[in-house]
């Protein structure tokens, strides 16, 4: 019996959702296949990476390339013009570390100018990334989404704990994007998104942080996760999870002991940013594969290997 | 659609003779349904039911065997409809057009990668050795034995018979790829005469389908499916549809499992391979061949594999018993957890980067996590001080603080009244707050 | 003059103080003048919100006029009413634009007038989170001004906004009360039109936060009534100008809350009059629905889950609560609204600084909690988190329920200033925070007077017996729905629970009170209403409803499960089960065993064996997994003849449910201490012992259908 190939599309999509403004704005979902199937139906929008900067820079110890890529970079302004040139960068996430109570501690209006710099120093879209300290997070987004009015930013992201206050201000008050960030449970994720919709956030300004692990650990419950998530959008038509998915993965990869532990202390491992590349190239490519519209990665290479990747399955 | 248990004890004998090995013809149906045991452990089947049972049983795709590897035998697409059964394996590309030096240092780097990750050894599975047409048989084989010479399982990829037969007589082959539409007979008849797995493959999925029926036609069905010089795209594309015509359309034809040649898809490109090898890890590849493998590859792309192929049921365990970090000595405080390899990983990970030394006792809690197996009474005071007295922790160790975790700040007072002595204190309810109260308690 | 016509009369003096200001205004500047309140982008926000009009000059002002004067309609119906009063807030923002459009500052400091964008969304986004539970409106003067500041200050301390009118401004300068935006207490202007700038908060809010769109009448009253907390304090005598106000924030949804009570007809949650100013801020709340979170517990020692596991030892031990020694008991119970007094913490008997160290001591813990959505139902599940909630207090142990707890209270808690009382604001606080859903109003009260213990113990008891018998009473047919449970789903992601009354979690630990309970805490949470109205076959437990449910909830894995069987599509498990029955064929019965039982049983596997194939949400027919409690119900494997068909369980399974199943075999069929005739352990071990004890002990299951 010949073979056939039998295309597998379905009746239900991916939401659409709109990162940035102008030409370099960048569309999030639509699909109507299964994460990366692009043979089963050419993708309305292909997935996107984003670079990540933080307010306080790198310590870029053993990563001489990372190094190099932001040398001559003082400011998180000329950090993030250098980020968003890196080749194969959609959009640029910014991460207020520095914003932490148990470390620095900056004030909300140093974020603000931080933020209003970097925004205006680029022109691919951004996001913003808290210090995952819930009550300076909300009062940091609530204050950033305010000068960014317009821009179409996304925030990571609101959790059971801050929806209303996030879901509120950066959502309804401001009209940003908003990450929906629960742990790795499908029931979780959807009770988030019911309760945010309920508040009057619309379904298309959500875009889900499932959550992540780097390659080793757990990363079985990332993957379930979000198989049962594309699985319930598109086959159960489940529209509470039909919001598109971004996942943080160099906070995860990034501190391991692959990625931290110097050559010098494991010499039969080899280079440190190797490894860390590495790290944080795999673990993107398994969340693309199951299920992510995006991935946020911080090393140049990681991006430029992801985005070729892509590229090379559209 | 496999058949339920009780379908399966209904054409057992119901004598419960223990001929098979197990107690009760029921414990034997069960385990028969679960893809345990094979039917025909049974002598007193009936012709009758064994012919029923045995095409109703007959898997989707047919696990196939290289050295002491399985591949194959999936019945889901996605590990949690159940679980997948065998883990994807590497290999390292050779090239009998590479120079001798390139190809010793090669396999000198890809067999320094030899480590163990939660009971599971960590290495290069197999070597794929390449052999072109054109190539003499005399360096062939010089090539295929510096490659055997490492004990790794070989695969020889030679789409010229006379060529394939002379290499395959003289180094121990595993897997012969490079049959296709115009030189499967002759391959296969050199296939079959040494017992080696045949891997095929075809200018489309139409043609490989094709050659596959014609070698199962000829009686050959120990096969795998060869997706090399292709595009990224269409590599891809052919995985998935072969493993869903395969388990979603009951085309058994495809029921096969498939190597990948990365090496072939993004030549010299290590980054781009090792992000490829982790799709082909989550989507349908079953041997995934590097043009290099380092420890840069191996760390993450393993310890996926371990992941994805975890059974949902079975959480992954450590040994339970004393882990010191961070240079801990016998002075260093205890902090007690379960087995649960993800808590393991999560809580040692965090107290590594405090820099503070802990001795880790991990007790053995079933596999579970802390809230999980504290309320199946698996991780309680009794179950702590047991474990204390049989590890012999305070001969071992001479602090005499134990850090609970958070979340079971309820077994605190238990805990105290069964080990007196001890100081016990109770940690935070999240890994993650590990480091600042690691570094604030010392 | 009757209500309606104080109302009509008002709005029709403020819609011709409008007609002047604009032919005033228009006189003075122009028609093409500008007209703006600066730092907006809704222009007039009132008449953009229930017109649709964008005014940007006087002319379009003036036009304006004509729609508003068509909503003063006369028919006295009550929507007559409501409509008036929203015109006549418009009119209130015509005659404040003109106001604007003569100069952009035209209050003078102490007067806030118009407010900005950001100020709306500065206050608007914690309405919405409900940080801010709501606001009030007050207007003209409280009775005395330490009523007033009485008054400020109460709203102020439960976190209520609150905007000033006319005298209210000046009463609260007399009384030196700070005002501001920053301290919540805004003073808006010195006549009622500035009203509208109230209202311009409350349609802008709607605009940004509910995406309701201009012109949309209906949605702008919507959005008010359902999301803006907020209500109205109008002292009296009351101006009919006022009452035509009144009858706008009346048409929104803000109950108007008056001391008045010349003319004014009561209109239940709309229109309330109370002469009590001390009761002024309780009746408001409750007529707005609002409820108040306790952000701070005031207690002398730390509450957290840290301490959940002290244990308190005679040594260190100030004086123990201990029911099996003396009498002592919690108790939840339901009551009105009314006979509530909420954060009433009241003692009755003697406080620990007058017991001696190392007694024992009588102490009842009752807790009245009144709601809108506070159902009986809820006592137990609130009292069981009483323990919880007292162990997390630092040197506080607690043991047990009901009448048999046993709480202890170190020696250094109470020389840290713990009393009696201290139970109670832990508890009010809890209670009020964590079931704020259902719980409106909650008083504690703490009596260790002994032969008042005695006696309301006496009481307690009846109705925990009363408690228990709803408990039986409660069968899958006498309730209207059941529940799901996908809690277990992280690991088990196929699996889902249907909670009935007779059929508890398969975890045992998830009750139908349980699930119902937390369906009305938690609406989007894991315990979903199940409707069992679509019947296929009662006796099998298979629902059409259940099905879909099934379906929706185990995200398409599973299309059907019947309750009551355990051959036809048996209901899935997680893993978490506390035992597990299997068909056991040589007797046609069914074997059950549960998770601490480590060895073999008649079937040739053990639990563990036996959980791998049921686990994980497959179907496995012949197998399932269930709680204890489901073994001496009725309703267990009904499809296949019920409990008669069990013949083994291990013997602590067997001794733990006996007294329960009997009682059930014997209702069922009229078989005595049937416990007797089903095997255990200690008889066998394999299935022909089995079938030995079987027919010498006549077992009925032998006598039954086949079952496959």
């Amino acid at each position: 019996m010949p073979f056939t190939a039998k295309p597998r599309t379905f009746n239900a999509a991916i939401n659409e959702t709109v990162l940035g403004t102008g030409a370099k704005a960048v569309t999030l979902g639509g699909q109507n296949v299964l994460p990366l199937y692009f043979f089963d139906n050419t993708p309305k929008n292909a997935p996107a990476v984003g670079i990540e900067i933080t307010d306080t820079g790198y310590d870029a110890t053993g990563l001489p390339a990372l190094a190099a890529f932001y040398d001559g970079a003082a400011t998180p302004a000329e950090r993030a013009k250098k980020a968003a040139s890196a080749e194969g960068v959609s959009f640029v996430c910014l991460r207020f570390e520095g914003a932490d109570p148990g470390g620095l501690n900056k004030s909300i209006a140093d974020c603000v100018a931080v933020a209003k710099d970097v925004l205006n120093a680029i022109d691919v879209p951004l996001v913003v990334a808290g210090c995952k300290n819930i009550e300076k997070d909300a009062e940091l987004f609530s204050a950033v989404a305010e000068v960014c009015q317009g821009k179409n930013v996304l925030f990571l992201s609101a959790r059971e704990e801050d929806y209303k206050t996030v879901g509120a201000s950066v959502g309804l008050a401001y009209g940003q994007k908003v990450g929906a960030e629960s742990a790795v449970d499908i029931n979780l994720a959807k009770q988030l998104n019911v309760v945010m919709t309920q508040l009057g956030v619309s379904a298309q300004s959500i875009v889900m942080n499932l959550g992540a692990a780097a390659a080793g650990y757990g990363f079985e419950y990332v993957a379930s996760t979000l198989d049962r998530v594309k699985a319930a959008a598109l086959e159960q038509n489940d529209t509470m999870l039909q919001m598109p998915v971004m996942t943080p993965v160099s906070v995860e990869t990034w501190s391991v002991k692959e990625a931290i532990m110097a050559e010098a202390d494991m010499p039969e491992w080899g280079s440190q940013e190797e490894r860390g590349i590495r790290m944080e190239t795999v673990t993107a490519s398994a969340c693309l594969a199951s299920g992510a519209e995006s991935v946020i990665l911080r090393h140049p290479a990681s991006v430029k290997t992801i985005a070729a990747m892509i590229a090379a399955l559209l | 659609m496999a058949l339920k248990g009780l379908d399966i004890f209904k054409l057992t004998p119901k004598t419960n003779c223990k001929d098979c090995g197990n107690p009760t013809c029921m414990a034997f149906a069960m385990k028969v349904a679960q893809g345990a045991v094979s039917i025909d452990k049974c002598p007193h089947m009936s012709a009758d039911a064994l012919a029923k049972l045995s095409e109703a049983t007959e898997p989707p795709m047919k696990t196939i065997s290289i050295g002491e590897h399985k591949l194959g035998g999936e019945t889901v697409m996605l590990r949690h409809e159940k679980t997948l059964v065998n883990k994807n394996l590497f290999s390292l590309y050779v090239c009998a057009d590479m120079a001798d030096a390139d190809i010793d240092a090669k396999i000198a780097e890809a067999v320094k990668v030899d480590y163990e990750r939660i009971s599971e050894r960590m290495y290069v599975e197999t070597i794929f050795v390449n052999v072109e047409e054109t190539q003499t048989a005399d360096r062939g084989i010089a090539v295929a034995k510096k490659a055997a010479a490492t004990g790794r399982d070989l695969i020889l990829r030679c789409t010229k018979p006379e060529l394939a037969k002379e290499i395959a007589a003289a180094v121990p082959v595993k897997v012969l790829v490079g049959a296709n539409a115009s030189n499967y007979e002759a391959l296969n008849a050199v296939a079959t005469e040494k017992g080696l797995v045949l891997g095929v493959s075809g200018k489309d999925l139409g043609e490989l389908h094709d050659t596959i029926e014609k070698l199962e036609a000829a009686g050959n069905k120990n096969l795998i499916i060869y997706l090399g010089g292709t595009s990224i795209k269409e590599a891809f594309a052919a995985a998935v549809q072969i493993r869903r015509a395969a388990l979603k359309d009951e085309d058994r034809t495809f029921g096969y499992p498939a190597i990948v040649n990365l090496e072939r898809l993004a030549p010299g490109d290590d980054n781009l391979q090792a992000s490829l090898a982790s799709l082909f890890t989550l989507r349908y590849g079953s041997i995934l061949v590097m043009g290099r493998m380092t420890y840069a590859d191996a760390l993450p792309l393993y310890g996926l594999r371990q992941n994805i192929f975890t059974d949902p049921q079975k959480p992954m365990k450590v040994e339970p018993g004393i882990y010191p970090i961070n240079g801990a000595g016998e002075n260093a405080v205890c902090a007690v957890t379960v087995d649960f390899a993800l808590t393991y990983f999560v809580v040692s990970g965090e107290m590594e980067r405090s820099g503070v030394p802990v001795n880790l006792l991990i007790s053995d809690a079933g596999g579970y996590s802390v809230l999980t197996s504290w309320a199946a009474g698996k991780f309680s005071a009794g179950s702590i001080a047991k474990f204390i007295e049989e590890q012999q922790i305070e001969s071992k160790i001479k602090s005499r603080t134990l850090i609970l975790p958070g979340k079971v700040a309820v077994l605190k007072g238990e805990v105290e009244a069964k080990l007196p002595g001890w100081n016990i204190v109770v940690g935070p309810n999240e890994a993650i707050q590990l480091v600042r109260f690691l570094k604030d308690y010392k | 003059m009757r209500l309606f016509d104080r109302a009509f009369t008002g709005s029709d003096e403020m819609f011709a103080l409008a007609e002047a200001a604009v032919t005033k205004t228009i006189d003075k500047l122009g028609a093409d003048a500008p007209v703006a309140f600066g730092s907006t982008a809704y222009f007039l926000p009132c008449i953009y919100a229930y017109t649709g009009r964008k005014i940007t000059k006087l002319s379009e002002l003036k036009d304006v006029l004509e729609p508003v004067k068509g909503w003063l309609t006369r028919n006295y119906r009550l929507n007559d009413v409501f409509t008036s009063g929203i015109a006549t807030v418009l009119a209130a923002e015509i005659i404040e634009a003109c106001k604007y459009a003569e100069n952009p500052t035209p209050y003078e400091e102490k007067y806030h007038g118009h407010m900005t964008d950001a100020e709306v969304r500065e206050l608007g986004v914690p309405l919405v989170t409900q940080d801010i539970p709501g606001f009030v409106v007050i207007i003209d003067e409280a009775p005395t001004d330490a009523q007033a500041q009485v008054l400020i200050k109460g709203y102020q301390s439960r976190g209520i906004f609150v905007f000033l009118l006319k005298g209210a401004i000046d009463q609260a300068e007399r009384c030196g009360i700070k005002m501001g935006f920053p301290v919540r207490i805004v003073p808006v202007g010195p006549g009622i039109e500035a009203v509208s700038h109230i209202i311009s908060v409350v349609v802008r809010a709607a605009f940004i936060f509910g995406n309701v769109q201009p012109g949309d009448w209906e949605g702008f009253n919507k959005y008010s009534f359902e999301r803006i907390f907020a209500f109205v304090n109008a002292f009296g005598p009351l101006e009919n100008i006022t009452v035509g106000c009144g009858a706008g924030a009346i048409a929104m949804g803000f109950p108007v809350i008056t001391n008045d009570t010349v003319d004014v007809d009561v209109v239940p949650k709309s229109l309330i009059i109370q002469t009590n100013i001390d009761d002024l801020i309780e009746t408001s709340l409750e007529a707005r629905d609002i409820k108040i979170k306790v952000s701070n517990i005031d207690l002398p020692v730390a509450c957290a889950s840290a301490f959940e596991g002290e244990i308190i030892r005679k040594a260190d031990m100030f004086c123990e609560a201990d029911g099996s020694r003396k009498d002592c008991f919690e108790l939840v119970r339901t009551k009105e609204l009314h006979e509530v007094e909420d954060h009433k913490i009241e003692l009755i008997g003697q406080d620990f600084d007058a017991m001696e160290v190392g007694c024992k001591i009588n102490l009842a813990i009752i807790i009245d909690i009144a709601g809108k959505n506070m159902q009986s139902d809820f006592e137990p599940v609130f009292e069981r988190k009483i323990h919880n909630y007292v162990n997390c207090l630092e040197g506080v142990m607690h043991t047990g329920q009901r009448d048999l707890i046993r709480i202890r209270v170190s020696k250094s808690s109470f020389e840290a200033g713990f009393r009696v009382k201290h139970f109670g604001e832990l508890l009010y606080a809890k209670m009020k925070n964590d079931f704020s859903q259902v719980v409106d109003k909650c008083q504690v009260t703490l009596v260790t007077e002994p032969e008042l213990v005695t006696k309301l113990r006496k009481e307690a008891n009846e109705i925990y017996d009363k408690r228990d018998a709803r408990l039986r009473s409660l069968t899958d047919e006498s309730v209207e729905c059941f529940y799901t449970c996908t809690l277990c789903q992280s690991f088990s992601p196929s699996h889902v629970c249907i909670v009935t009354p007779e059929r508890l979690g398969l975890c045992g630990a998830v009750s139908w009170l349980d699930a119902k309970s937390t369906n009305e805490l938690q609406p989007s949470g894991p315990c979903q209403v199940v409707t069992k109205t679509k019947v296929i076959d009662e006796a099998k437990g298979a629902y059409e409803d259940v099905n879909e449910a099934v379906s929706t909830y185990s995200h398409g894995a599973l299309d059907k499960v019947t309750l009551y069987s355990i051959m036809e599509d048996p209901m899935t498990s997680c893993g978490c089960f506390e035992c597990i029955c299997g068909i056991e064929p040589m007797s046609n019965g069914v074997i059950i065993v549960n998770r601490e039982y480590a060895g073999s049983t008649p079937l040739g596997m053990t639990f563990a064996e036996l959980a791998s194939m049921t686990g994980g949400g497959v179907q496995t027919p012949g197998f399932m997994g269930h709680g204890r409690h489901f073994i001496a119900s009725k309703k267990f494997m009904k499809a296949e003849g019920g409990i008669a068909r069990i013949v083994w369980m291990p013997k602590a399974l067997k001794d733990s449910v006996a007294e329960r199943l009997n009682i059930s075999a014997k209702e069922l069929y009229g078989i005595d201490n049937f416990t007797d005739r089903i095997a255990d352990e200690s008889i066998s071990e394999d299935p022909d012992t089995l079938m030995a004890y079987l027919s010498e002990k006549g077992h009925p299951a032998l006598e039954m259908e086949p079952m496959m």
